[in-house]
């Protein structure tokens, strides 16, 4: 294969794959975009071409669908401990062709507008989280604005009703000052304290705010004898974004928090939609004096719809459907798979066109 | 052809389908306040009445943080209706935007994907122009979990019946990862227990050493270690009836019997040459890197395809797929890692050892594993395996050959032997699993024992009492340098300056004031003492130019922001985080006041120096 060959079948390739081949190859190659990347690996590999046309093939050939090898139990094999891999390739060899056209843009982009002012009713999940609540630990895991802070304010109210105190935690500082203005509002601003490493703004408020760090460390605290904040009166913690349980660096944290949660007060699990959320629930049934809630589903409020826009301003749906094809990803609509590839041959290197 | 669209474009396009407001993402800080400027170079005007919406909603923001009346971007916000957001700027600045996106008095917001969760910043459309991420110094495709809760923000519970994500190619972009994420289901969340050394030092605190490991059972990463486990305990059971034909004959325990026999009778002649030296580590990790298991390798790792030994020195070996397709004969010595990842594997008699399909599989797989992967706990037992010489000198004494079971015994001897095999394997595995934590936490005990943090009996020392008030990163760092009274006599300024370096943990270059010649020896002190602890410890980047910018905000208190701005090319939502970072790495030396109490003492009046100006307006 010459370099012209190579240059063009590396501009064929997805961006993402252009950036595995460089690892290692090119310094700080995610720096660099699709051109500009290509120049780097002919230039760093001109003494070894055909080094990076295999390495380029065998990326290729692991790319492209290949059918879903099942598990082969025709020898006789004995049951082997396998840990499922966390993503399956994607079935796309097996997404069936449809020949439909796909939906229109018109069609698409109905239902637009601003719907009239509706009086405030809390969603069927939300009801249940709170009613859980009263009994037990309760787990929410829910898509991204449905509307968990409804049920953080309900169940701090009712627990506050009950002369129980409240704690919030979020993972970020900004978020614990948006959460301090918003709760002010509603409780008022003398029932409401914000703790950080170095402050206590009315610290003796029946709701706190903090940081999950900090309330981890009271706990410690609380723990060897040295408590500064009552949590004897504790009712109710809320943990916001649980999801940043999964975080490498700081998820332990949320494991040390809810290990250390005091028993007589509930603990309520906020989290955007995750894989294993019943995993969350059976673990705090495991430890926890009562059995755990989940509170879960995955429909969002507000539908979602998908399109594509072309730098030459052309908009498409990106899916066959109008609303997401869900667990289908192949169904692209077959203006946006133009369109796609249409900008993937115009941004060939130097602007060549491609055969 | 232009590589992406003009934001200008791409917001008139918008705008003539009512997709505004929108949220557009961009790759870098850059990409956004680039994409500001062009809609200013446009000359794109607002009507008044919007423009006078637009600085009555910011009256208010600025009646609650003063410090952002004066900021340059107001009036261009105001002329276009666009804005940026993003971590270059000031946290009041981001509320600001945040509330006028709220009040619907933007068009559009260009913001990067750190925009974090949970912020309340809605809007009709949000507009996406990459698939990866920049993580841990390198591009990273972007999680199912990541792709919608970026597109989660498209729709306006109450003012939107429907929203919409818009994806817009750049040279960055993989439609697949895109497409998957929007039709995908979110991953599985993996534990991330970590034992720190300020966690040991708590928990003994609080509780007897004997009930730690009923404590550390409390964790998620017990309870999936334990869902593993039960998977083996369900296979052990299916094992255990498979072996129900194989149970007593002449001999209780035939297998060993055979097995020693068979060994013997072969391992007579080359008895000598097999290596006896190889390390207990190799021998345990060897029973694990079975076909299709994932191992770390001194460079990159591999997935194993067939294990065996060699035909000499009957060392172990093992054949190993790379990334790339490579196939490498190695001895067993050379994997670093055995991870707990095991994929299946269709073995194959001769090269590559395993089905053509398993092959591509594996390779595939191979480059779509995760940068983390949960090591496999294995237990490193001390007793060879190797048969004892006075058995083999006494061969003549089996009752073997003339058995009246030696028929059944060499028929079956194969099968049972390797249930039997599979089954001790995962009695050590179950095991492994269940104890793993704990065999962490000893470990962690034994450093804080040399230190002097626990006594021998694993009770705290003196300075195990204070060091467990240090609960940050670099705990250990921090407590050692206290030790070693570093910080005697540091005023408060030189005292930020290190903890500022400690802190901060992000390589990006840029130009910084000077660097006084107090910090810069004691600097050199602590990176000496953070490389030495480098076996215990990650030393952090310790940059001095960084410690200079947190020093010169101190040790000149009629600094003002805007002229700190100015003393360096570090934007100033990075300046804002690195102090508010430094303040909390103080406020816990500040808690050490009953044992250090000069110490304390610099550091709280280091932390009212830090609080001024823009680090007084948020708690
Ligand atoms: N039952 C309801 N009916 C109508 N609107 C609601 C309802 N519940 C919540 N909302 C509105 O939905 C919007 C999003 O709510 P919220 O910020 O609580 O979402 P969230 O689930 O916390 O999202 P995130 O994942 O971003 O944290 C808010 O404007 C809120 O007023
Ligand atoms: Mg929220």
């Amino acid at each position: 294969m010459t370099s012209n060959e190579l240059e063009q079948l590396l501009a064929q390739q997805p961006i993402a794959v252009l950036h595995k081949l460089a690892r290692g190859r090119v310094h700080r190659h995610f720096r660099a975009g699709k051109r500009r990347l290509i120049e780097l690996l002919l230039q760093h590999s001109s003494q070894n071409l055909a080094g990076l046309e295999s390495d380029l093939h065998a990326l290729m050939s692991e790319r492209p669908t290949q059918p879903q090898i099942a598990p082969t139990p025709a020898r006789q094999t004995v049951p082997r401990h396998t840990a499922p891999p966390p993503n399956r390739r994607p079935h796309r060899a097996h997404e069936p062709e449809s020949t439909e056209p796909g939906v229109s843009l018109a069609a698409w982009l109905e239902g637009l507008g601003v719907p009239s002012p509706q009086p405030f009713v809390p969603d069927p999940w939300q009801e249940e989280a709170l009613a859980g609540l009263a009994e037990t630990d309760v787990v929410v895991s829910v898509p991204t604005g449905s509307g968990k802070t409804y049920v953080a304010v309900e169940a701090a109210r009712r627990a506050m009703d009950e002369n129980r105190t409240v704690i919030y935690t979020s993972p970020l500082k900004a978020l614990s000052n948006t959460k301090f203005t918003e709760f002010s509002k509603i409780f008022g601003s003398d029932r409401v304290g914000i703790l950080t490493g170095d402050r206590q703004d009315n610290s003796q408020a029946p709701i706190l705010i903090m940081t999950t760090e900090i309330l981890r460390n009271l706990l410690y605290d609380a723990a060897s004898g040295e408590i500064d904040v009552r949590l004897d009166t504790l009712g109710l913690v809320i943990l916001d974004e649980s999801q940043y349980l999964a975080d490498p660096e700081r998820g332990v944290v949320w494991e040390e928090t809810i290990i250390f949660c005091p028993s007589q007060a509930k603990l309520l699990l906020l989290s955007a939609s995750i894989g294993n959320p019943q995993d969350i629930a059976d673990w705090l049934t495991s430890i926890r004096p009562s059995p755990c809630r989940l509170v879960r589903h995955s429909k969002r409020t507000v539908p979602l719809r998908a399109g594509f826009l072309h730098p030459n301003g052309k908009l498409t749906p990106l899916f066959r459907t109008a609303g997401i094809p869900y667990g289908h990803p192949g169904q692209l609509h077959p203006e946006a798979k133009r369109l796609f590839l249409q900008y993937e041959e115009d941004t060939l290197p130097s602007g060549r066109p491609r055969r | 052809m232009p590589p992406s669209i003009h934001p200008v474009d791409l917001i008139a396009a918008l705008r003539e389908k009512s997709l505004t407001p929108a949220i557009v993402f961009l790759t870098s800080r850059r990409a956004c306040d680039e994409a500001m400027e062009a809609f200013d170079h446009a000359h794109t005007v607002l009507p008044p009445v919007r423009q006078g919406a637009i600085a009555a909603a910011l009256e208010r923001v600025i009646a609650q943080y003063p410090s952002i009346a004066e900021h340059p971007l107001i009036p261009t916000v105001q002329r276009i209706g666009v804005a940026a957001h993003h971590a270059g700027h000031l946290p009041s600045w981001k509320i600001a935007i945040e509330e006028l996106m709220r009040q619907g008095c933007l068009d559009a917001v260009f913001a990067t994907t750190t925009l974090a969760a949970g912020v309340d910043f809605p809007a009709r459309t949000v507009v996406i122009t990459q698939s990866s991420i920049r993580k841990a110094r390198d591009f990273m495709d972007l999680t199912i979990g990541e792709v919608q809760q970026i597109a989660g923000r498209a729709g306006r519970r109450g003012k939107d019946y429907v929203g919409f994500a818009v994806v817009t190619p750049s040279p960055y972009i993989d439609l697949d990862v895109l497409t998957k994420g929007f039709t995908g289901n979110p991953e599985a969340i993996d534990s991330q227990f970590t034992i720190s050394y300020p966690m040991v030092l708590n928990l003994l605190k609080a509780h007897p050493h004997e009930q730690i490991q009923a404590i550390l059972a409390k964790s998620f990463a017990q309870f999936q270690l334990n869902q593993r486990a039960n998977v083996l305990e369900g296979k052990l059971d299916v094992l255990h009836t498979q072996m129900e034909p194989f149970g007593p004959r002449v001999c209780t325990d035939w297998i060993t019997q055979w097995h020693t026999f068979d060994q013997a009778r072969r391992q007579k002649p080359h008895r000598h040459q097999i290596a006896r030296h190889e390390s207990p580590e190799v021998t345990a990790r060897f029973h694990f890197m079975t076909p299709g298991r994932v191992v770390g390798l001194n460079k990159g790792r591999g997935i194993v395809l067939r294990q065996y030994r060699s035909k000499g020195q009957k060392s172990p070996m093992v054949t190993v797929l790379r990334a790339g397709g490579a196939v490498t004969e190695s001895p067993a010595g050379i994997v670093t890692d055995v991870f707990d990842r095991l994929f299946e594997c269709t073995e194959q008699q001769g090269y590559p050892w395993c089905a053509p399909e398993s092959f591509d599989e594996l390779l595939y797989q191979l480059t779509e594993l995760p940068t983390r992967l949960p090591l496999l706990p294995i237990l490193v037992s001390k007793e060879s395996d190797l048969i004892p010489d006075a058995i083999v000198q006494s061969l003549g004494d089996f009752p073997c050959p003339t058995c009246s079971s030696r028929p059944a015994c060499q028929k079956d001897y194969l099968m049972a032997s390797r249930l039997r095999q599979e089954q001790q394997r995962h009695i050590k595995s179950i095991q492994a699993l269940r104890t793993s934590l704990w065999h962490r936490f000893q470990e962690r005990i034994e450093v804080l024992q040399t230190f002097g943090y626990l006594s021998p009996t694993s009770h705290l020392t003196d300075d195990g009492e204070w060091a467990r008030l240090i609960r940050i990163d670099h705990s250990l760092l921090i407590t050692e340098l206290i030790r070693a009274e570093a910080f005697a006599g540091a005023d408060p300024a030189v005292l930020t300056g290190v903890m500022a370096s400690i802190a901060h943990d992000d390589d990006r270059p840029g130009a910084f004031p000077r660097v006084s010649t107090g910090l810069s020896s004691l600097l050199g002190q602590v990176r000496k003492l953070a490389e030495s602890l480098s076996p215990y410890e990650d030393p952090p980047l310790l940059r001095a130019d960084i410690a200079a910018v947190a020093e010169r905000w101190v040790s000149d208190p009629s600094l003002t922001w805007i002229g700190l701005c100015r003393s360096t090319t570090m934007a100033e939502g990075d300046i804002y985080r690195l102090l508010a970072r430094t303040l909390e790495f103080l406020s816990q030396l500040h808690t050490l006041r009953s044992t250090h109490p000069g110490l304390a003492d610099s550091a709280s009046q280091a932390i009212a120096l830090i609080r001024r100006g823009v680090l007084e307006e948020l708690p």
